[in-house]
């Protein structure tokens, strides 16, 4: 058979860059292949993906080497017109992929633009509305949509033309845990009903797993490091190696001490057989003996007390919330898209006053301070980046609130530096902030935010679009704050993982509800909450009922034993720095050498 | 924010919103042409009754519009006559010809003539009209439905492209505005009330740069969202938002050509066939007693040259 | 890349791009004449809106900045409810090329060319073209569409005119220092340790 992407001895260099951003590419995908494209953040999928699109190089500026054949036709000689009839995008940025002025305009502009009679527009819009079940939706406008709904009316719209080749940009990345999984069987679909040819990008390995992939293909520093099969590559040790997290359950069966050879079907959960060895070693270390974890008796930073929020004075988009964190805690803000998490953080920074009902935050209540006043004690890393950024260097951005508060030069110069370590972002500290992707931005909100050292710190999907190397090392140092300067901590985030890696407690929000508030383990392990607040059962959980044990206590054993580890870990990482000073600093040192 | 604006995103449920939007293009074009061509108050009263009605039609949230109305009033109609007042007290002369003093200040500089009275409330008269035909349009007219039946009537799409990409990006700047003013104030930048007015002012400047940064920093992203779709190809495109022409269409088209056809007839016969002596009818004045005053009588800009030069 | 011609440096290269960027632009104008000035005389603001012309005109030449600032007021027109006043319509767009004919002598800021040079003779096109927009062309439209009073326009046009130079030189200048400072930091980036 005939390759449809075909990649001889590829290269290319953006022209800003002073070196290339891929090398050597060859690489041939068939008609019908479904494929995951794996790879740390700035390892160059995207760039990838768009020399197969034809954005590169008739959009972005640079020199390619070597060759690329699309359906048969080579890009370079081509244009991106010509390569949009065969190719569809799904960029990472499902804002800007919203051009139209409704969902039915969005979905027709393709046809538009090839001319289509009105008359035939009409129903194909509503045919390919209903595939992506928004037909609904059609003449509702951008700014009643919440994330998730434009990614879909944008997977909606690349298929106006008969495209042979989808490519999807970390589709993922802003959906809740169910919505994400609609999405990919709805690609998965997509896939084989029509016969297309599917690149994803993504770094939420497992998620994408929920249904199978018939190739991996993993990056690194802009060459292909391999290209294989998700079973062997969940064997192998390229995952570490290349800053990609594997599934949790892989991760407790390596806890357990399991062999992944011999397992049949290890990428699928539901299919996997275990060896019986295997077995047997899980459920040894499941029901070991363990160390419960404990609840904080600090007093209570934060109060809601019966607060109720509308934006329009008629539909309430939270109603009267009650919850109170307590100092030094670590809080995981869970529930659908639109539930109205991100309302609440913006309700406790003072950006918006509550309607109904009141916040204290150290037993004072906010009603009379100003955002600036709250600002001294709560900082707030917004979900979007790009509302964040005012200067133009990173350096400079990190360092601004230091600024506006008034510390001294070496103050802000020492601070800033070790943010921006902790972050993976001194290397670039010089570079203007909009030369950067949006995973690298994300970062450096939540450094000029970390640099504050706040009382509280909320972060909004810190981890979104990131990949295991920075995730790692944002956590790190959000931990190390926490545990050195019992600054509180809230997480705001569609990620399970952190959610039971970095915290004790989970507040979940349904629909402008509360619907609980209780340890992580707990509540993700409740059907009926998770049922609805539209989160995902995670592996582990399925791994508890496979294997016959309390899911409950399965959450919680894996906890605990990775906060064991967590210890050790910090405990060997402070050692050797002199101060009692942070774990953070010790990483430093590690990586100065 | 669709009442802060007055832009309806979505179509309304009425008759006039239910037509096409080259119909309500139309309608806008010829009802500007014929209030833009004439300073006449007898025809300009039933324009504007004309363009009442539409509004009323549509049920619309009158707040915002009267608002709008009382604003437009002080700050463009009261002040502008202030100083109509102030520095051409001789108007009425200028544009109807005659003259008949009612009131003379004590040094005779000022003074109120029946004409100049009349002059100004002509000049209300039309921009009263002005607004309530712009106003029924941005009722009527979707910002995508104001693209297509633009360029149905010619405007290249491109242009009409524009348009409408403006308008879906006017929420996003608000939203943005306020996101990075709040990003500002929780780092320690007070905006609020419990700044002194001028330093809120400077720093509200100062959140420009970043506004204009981060609204331009997304061309590429969405540049590029229309290429990968195609867009610009051809030299013609096809819209979703413009419907097939409707009964109720055909109706309004023909009485907006009807209009265009009056309006027509109406200019040629006065400025061809039976021309009023001076700028802007009046009813006191005299026909036989009106003079008509030259450009460098009445403009001080040529009334000084003119009188340097001697 | 190929040094373009007088033509496509005054009429701007039209890609897709171009039309976002003009977009946006109209859309940025038009919100800031809104919101973003206070009033100086009926029908005349102080307003910031001023510096888009001077933006899109440096990314792009001064056709697409005529056409933002067109677009823009005629968007200000309709969402600020007082009507439609094609004559500052038009005044704005043809002030606006003027403004924005940067690149044409020179001054490519997107990649880093700014001069005091420069800064002179952009002083010099916004006084001119100012000039002209308000001190010609807007009064005639005026008193050819609306029947406005000549004296009112005039000093309405020199406000105007005032106000608008006032913007594009006090903010304008700086601006396009910074704009091009940043294009400059854009190549070669290379990590540091
Ligand atoms: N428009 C651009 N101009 C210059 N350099 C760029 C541009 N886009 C990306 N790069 C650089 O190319 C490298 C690869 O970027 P790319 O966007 O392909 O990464 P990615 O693997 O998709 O990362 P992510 O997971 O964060 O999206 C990065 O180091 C980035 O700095
Ligand atoms: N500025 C606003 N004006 C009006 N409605 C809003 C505004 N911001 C959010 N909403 C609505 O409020 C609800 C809650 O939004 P919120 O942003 O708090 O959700 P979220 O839980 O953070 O979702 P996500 O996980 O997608 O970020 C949504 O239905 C949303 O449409
Ligand atoms: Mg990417
Ligand atoms: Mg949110």
């Amino acid at each position: 058979m005939e390759p449809i992407i075909s990649f001889k001895n590829f290269g290319f260099k953006y022209r800003t860059q002073a070196s290339p951003t891929l090398y050597d590419i060859n690489l041939d995908i068939y008609p019908g292949q479904k494929v995951l494209i794996l790879g740390a953040s700035g390892s160059g999928k995207s760039t990838l993906c768009n020399c197969i699109n034809g954005l590169i190089p008739f959009s972005f500026d640079g020199e390619i080497s070597g060759t690329l054949t699309v359906a048969g036709i080579e890009t370079k000689k081509s244009s991106i017109f010509e390569l949009s009839q065969s190719v569809g995008t799904v960029l990472q940025d499902s804002d800007a992929q919203f051009v139209g002025l409704s969902v039915g305009e969005d979905i027709a502009f393709a046809m538009e633009n090839i001319r289509m009679p009105r008359s035939e527009m009409v129903p194909l819009v509503e045919k390919n509305a209903s595939i992506v079940g928004m037909k609904d939706f059609i003449s509702h406008v951008p700014f009643e949509l919440s994330g998730g709904q434009k990614q879909k009316v944008a997977i909606a719209g690349v298929f106006a033309n008969d495209v042979k080749v989808l490519i999807f940009d970390e589709p993922l990345a802003a959906l809740d845990p169910q919505m994400g999984m609609k999405a990919v069987s709805l690609i998965d679909d997509l896939s084989k009903e029509k016969e297309h040819t599917v690149l994803i990008i993504e770094h939420r390995l497992e998620d994408v797993l929920y249904r199978p992939v018939d190739r991996i293909i993993l990056m690194g520093n802009g060459r292909i490091v391999a290209d294989t099969t998700p079973d062997e590559l969940l064997k192998s040790t390229l995952l570490q190696e290349n800053g990609i997290r594997e599934p949790l359950y892989i991760t407790a069966m390596k806890y357990a001490g399991c062999s992944l050879e011999g397992n049949r079907n290890l990428c699928s959960l539901e299919d996997l057989e275990l060896t019986s060895e295997n077995e047997n070693r899980l459920k040894a270390f499941f029901t070991s003996a363990y160390q419960p974890l404990e609840e904080s008796k600090a007093e209570p930073v934060i109060e809601f007390d019966h607060v109720s929020f509308s934006y329009d004075r008629q539909n309430l988009v939270l109603s009267d919330i009650d919850f109170k964190i307590r100092r030094g805690e670590r809080i995981a803000i869970i529930g659908k898209n639109g539930a109205g998490k991100s309302t609440a953080a913006k309700l406790l920074c003072g950006l918006i006053r509550p309607s109904k009902g009141s916040i204290l935050l150290e037993g004072k209540d906010i009603k009379d301070l100003s955002i600036k006043e709250i600002g001294e004690k709560v900082s707030y890393v917004m979900q979007n980046p790009n509302q964040m950024l005012v200067k133009d260097i990173i350096k400079d951005e990190v360092g601004l609130a230091l600024q506006i508060r008034g510390r001294s030069a070496e103050e802000i110069q020492s601070m800033t530096e070790k943010v921006l370590k902790a972050c993976n972002l001194y290397k670039m500290r010089n570079w203007p902030v909009d030369a950067i992707s949006y995973g690298q931005k994300k970062r450096v909100t939540v450094a000029s935010m970390m640099a504050l050292e706040p009382d509280v710190l909320v972060l909004d999907e810190p981890t979104a679009g990131q990949d295991y190397r920075s995730y790692t090392d944002i956590m790190n140092f959000v931990n190390a704050l926490n545990r050195d300067f019992g600054i509180t901590i809230l997480f705001i985030t569609h990620d399970m993982h952190l959610a039971i890696e970095n915290t004790e407690r989970a507040i979940v929000f349904s629909d402008g509800q509360l619907i609980a508030a209780d340890r992580v383990c707990s509540v993700l392990a409740n059907e009926a909450v998770i049922e609805r607040a539209s989160l995902k059962q995670t592996s582990l959980y399925r791994l508890g009922v496979k294997l016959g044990l309390d899911p409950e206590s399965v959450i919680e054993r894996f906890i605990s034993y990775e906060r064991g580890l967590a210890h050790k870990e910090a405990a060997k990482d402070a050692a050797p720095s002199s101060g009692g000073a942070s774990g953070s600093e010790g990483k430093e040192a590690k990586a100065d050498e | 924010m669709n009442n802060r604006f007055v832009i309806n995103y979505t179509p309304g449920p009425t008759y006039l919103h239910q037509l096409s939007g080259f119909t309500k293009v139309l309608l806008f074009i010829v009802m500007t042409v014929a209030i833009i061509s004439t300073y006449d108050v007898r025809i300009l009263w039933p324009l504007f009754f004309i363009c009442l009605a539409q509004m009323i039609s549509m049920k619309p949230n009158w707040k915002p519009i009267i608002f709008m109305f009382l604003f437009t009033f002080v700050t463009v109609t009261l002040l502008g006559n202030v100083m109509l007042f102030v520095v051409s007290p001789d108007a009425g002369l200028n544009n109807c010809g005659t003259e008949t003093i009612i009131w003379t200040s004590k040094t005779g500089r000022f003074y109120i003539s029946k004409e100049w009275l009349w002059y100004v409330f002509a000049v209300f008269t039309k921009r009263t009209a002005s607004f309530a035909s712009v106003m029924a349009f941005a009722l009527m007219t979707t910002p995508s439905e104001f693209a297509s039946g633009l360029n149905k009537c010619g405007m290249p799409y491109k242009v009409c492209t524009i348009i409408s990409l403006a308008y879906r990006t006017i929420p996003d700047i608000a939203n943005d505005f306020i996101d990075i003013r709040n990003s500002m104030m929780m780092r320690g930048v007070e905006l609020g009330k419990k700044a002194s007015l001028g330093k809120r002012l400077k720093n509200n400047v100062t959140l420009l740069v970043p506004l204009i940064m981060s609204s331009f920093g997304k061309v590429t992203g969405i540049a590029n969202a229309m290429d990968l779709r195609g867009y610009g190809k051809y030299k013609k495109r096809t819209w979703y938002a413009e419907h097939e022409p409707t009964k109720a269409d055909r109706l309004v088209r023909g009485l907006t050509i009807a209009l265009a056809v009056l309006t027509a007839c109406y200019i040629v016969w006065s400025k061809a066939i039976d021309p009023w002596p001076a700028k802007i009818w009046c009813p006191f004045s005299d026909p036989s007693q009106i003079r008509n005053v030259s450009l460098e009588e009445s403009f001080f800009l040529f009334r000084w040259l003119k009188s340097l030069f001697q | 890349m190929a040094e373009k011609s007088l033509g496509q440096k005054l009429l701007g290269v039209w890609n897709t791009k171009t039309i976002v960027a003009v977009a946006i632009g109209a859309a940025l104008f038009g919100v800031l004449m809104v919101y973003g000035g206070i009033p100086v005389t009926t029908n005349t603001n102080l307003t910031t809106a001023m510096v888009i012309p001077v933006v899109v005109g440096a990314f792009f030449g001064p056709l697409p900045a005529l056409v933002s600032a067109g677009v823009g007021n005629v968007i200000a027109d309709l969402i600020g409810g007082w009507g439609m006043w094609f004559d500052w319509s038009i005044g704005n767009g043809i002030a606006a090329f003027f403004v924005g004919l940067l690149p044409v002598y020179g001054a490519y800021v997107t990649e880093g060319v700014f001069n005091w040079k420069h800064a002179i003779i952009y002083a010099i096109c916004v006084v001119v073209g100012n000039g002209i927009a308000f001190g010609v062309v807007t009064p005639i439209f005026t008193t050819l569409f609306y029947g406005g009073d000549l004296n009112v326009t005039f000093i309405q046009a020199i406000a105007g005119s005032i106000s608008n130079i006032a913007v594009e030189l006090v903010v304008g200048i700086p601006l396009m220092f910074i704009l091009a400072a940043r294009s400059k930091s854009r190549t070669n980036l290379k990590e540091e340790e």
